[in-house]
């Protein structure tokens, strides 16, 4: 018998995060935001195609804190989203599925995503600053 | 939908059986990822070399055949791995018929565009 | 954190749930409220308090949640020794299901301190100082920790989880070697105790129409008995961007099997198998 005024068991708002669905759920979000900079790469490419007072006007805008923010947030969107990739890419294949492994590539892929934005960073700093 | 109470258990679960198909979105999705995996790589190495340039550099970088046949290959390979993937999360949460069929249609529509201005803006760059 | 084994509980301290409002998304008669307090008895030395969810079909009020203060001196070691407690001696109206104590039956699921496993096989010292218990996720509550698994129940017949030959049957034995017998290890143990399915968050945002971890599961079992002959039709009920494709290998379902059984992998070979036939 059913009864329509029953109850929904709490799902998303008792079960704990794990490394499994956060890192999934970081996976969907910094393909989201990536989408996002996919409009900026066409302004990009519009731009430059345009002629070099529209580009000049698009750098300005990029090379400021701005600018800088949302790139420095695309960086890490991805790194994440290509190293998770790779994990997934595997999965796919069928390899590391044991709990352990998903477990260790998980943080490895945190940690690869983290260490390869910033590395990125300081060279793209480097570079802009005047280096070799 | 009130109807839903007295179809059987096992109706409800088999819904209207399966669509037969799935797999091709499902490779592509794949294919066009392990594509995007040197051309993000490279795209990265290419922005911090323009880093510093201006326009003129733009263009000589990207005139030259292999940046231009790489920068096509990008264009095409991330607006297929985009599209596929927003259609996924629109399918996941949109559970509204109409709206649902509206935003995958405009998601592969706006796609389809951008690669498009992509495209003949790089052409128009290059000539 | 590298966790090796399902069974490890999760020791960190940082997040213990999405930061969502308690009630967020939910609907007026789901809401959960505050409900009693039932204080330890006197004199008792090792308390331990559980925050247990509650439903009662028959008042129709909404869920609630009871605090009960446990003695764990005269108490088992199981969250299910602390639940029989409660009913035995605290309030008779809690209701769970529950049947062989042992970890085989599949039938004490739920959400302990966040996580889905048997209650029967999860030690009391592994639980949170304030241990919360909910039922199965995403389910209409029938009473209090008791889920309605009708549609998970008509999802695992719907893949049709029986030996299906053309073949006539032997005289005797559908004969299988050592090597394909290996095959259905990992898979042939589940309990369909459910936890991987409420579990997964594809399954709440779709339910209806995605089969969820345990369903697919069995579906492959049924694909990788050498004995059985019809592949090819089970492969196509499967493929479909709903029923199997809804997976976007999160691995919630891994994480909390309290078997150590691996769904995730099960799909992934599924999948696998689907392209397999694709060419």
């Amino acid at each position: 018998m059913k009864d329509d005024n029953a109850p929904l068991s709490p799902a998303l708002q008792i079960y704990r995060p794990q490394l499994t669905s956060v890192l999934s759920f970081m996976h969907r979000l910094t393909g989201i935001a990536l989408s996002l900079g996919s409009l900026l790469l066409i302004t990009w490419l519009v731009a430059g195609s345009m002629g070099s007072s529209a580009y000049d006007m698009l750098l300005s805008f990029l090379r400021s804190w701005t600018g800088l923010l949302l790139l420095f947030g695309w960086t890490f969107a991805l790194f994440y989203h290509l190293c998770n990739g790779i994990r997934h890419l595997c999965w796919d294949a069928g390899y590391g599925f044991e709990l352990k492994t998903i477990y260790a590539s998980g943080w490895m892929v945190v940690a690869a995503s983290l260490s390869l934005s910033m590395a990125t960073w300081l060279i793209g700093i480097y570079a802009m600053a005047g280096g070799a | 939908m009130n109807d839903q109470s007295l179809r059987s258990a096992l109706s409800q679960a088999r819904g209207l059986g399966s669509a037969k198909g799935g797999s091709a979105h499902w490779w592509t999705q794949r294919v066009t990822a392990v594509a995007l995996i040197p051309l993000a790589i490279w795209f990265l190495a290419s922005l911090l070399a323009l880093g510093r340039g201006n326009h003129a550099d733009f263009v000589d970088w990207l005139q030259s055949p292999l940046n231009t046949i790489l920068m096509v290959s990008l264009v095409i390979a991330l607006f297929w791995h985009m599209a596929l993937g927003l259609q996924v999360v629109v399918e996941d949460y949109v559970h509204t018929r109409p709206l649902k069929i509206f935003a995958s249609v405009a998601i592969h529509t706006g796609c389809a565009l951008l690669v498009v201005t992509g495209l003949v803006s790089i052409a128009r760059t290059i000539t | 954190m590298l966790i090796r084994s399902p069974d490890q509980v999760s020791r960190s301290t940082l997040l213990k749930r999405f930061p969502v409002p308690k009630n967020a998304g939910v609907d007026a008669a789901s809401r959960i409220e505050q409900g009693k307090v039932w204080p330890a008895p006197p004199g008792a030395k090792n308390v331990k308090r559980f925050e247990i969810y509650r439903y009662d079909p028959d008042t129709g009020e909404n869920p609630r949640i009871d605090t009960y203060e446990v003695d764990l001196a005269s108490c088992g070691p199981m969250v299910l020794d602390a639940l029989i407690k409660i009913k035995n001696e605290i309030d008779p109206t809690l209701t769970f299901r529950r049947s062989c104590r042992d970890g085989i039956c599949g039938s004490c699921s739920m959400n302990i301190d966040g996580t889905n496993w048997l209650a029967c096989t999860r030690f009391i010292a592994d639980t949170a100082k304030r241990a919360t218990i909910y039922p199965l996720n995403h389910l209409r509550v029938i009473k209090d920790l008791v889920p309605d698994l009708t549609h998970l129940y008509a999802q695992y017949a719907s893949i049709e989880p029986w030996l299906k030959t053309a073949t006539p049957a032997p005289e005797r034995e559908q004969l299988q070697s050592p090597e394909d017998r290996k095959q259905l290890d990992g898979y042939y143990e589940c309990i369909l105790c459910f936890n991987c399915t409420s579990g997964c968050p594809s399954h709440w945002w779709n339910g209806d129409r995605f089969l969820g971890p345990a369903a697919l599961l069995q579906a492959w079992r049924w694909l990788a008995d050498s004995r059985d002959e019809a592949k090819g039709q089970r492969l196509d009920d499967l493929e479909d961007p709903f029923r199997l494709y809804r997976c976007h290998t999160i691995l919630n379902c891994t994480r909390t099997c309290p078997k150590g059984l691996n769904p995730g992998k099960a799909i992934a070979e599924i999948k696998k198998m689907i392209v397999q036939q694709k060419g």
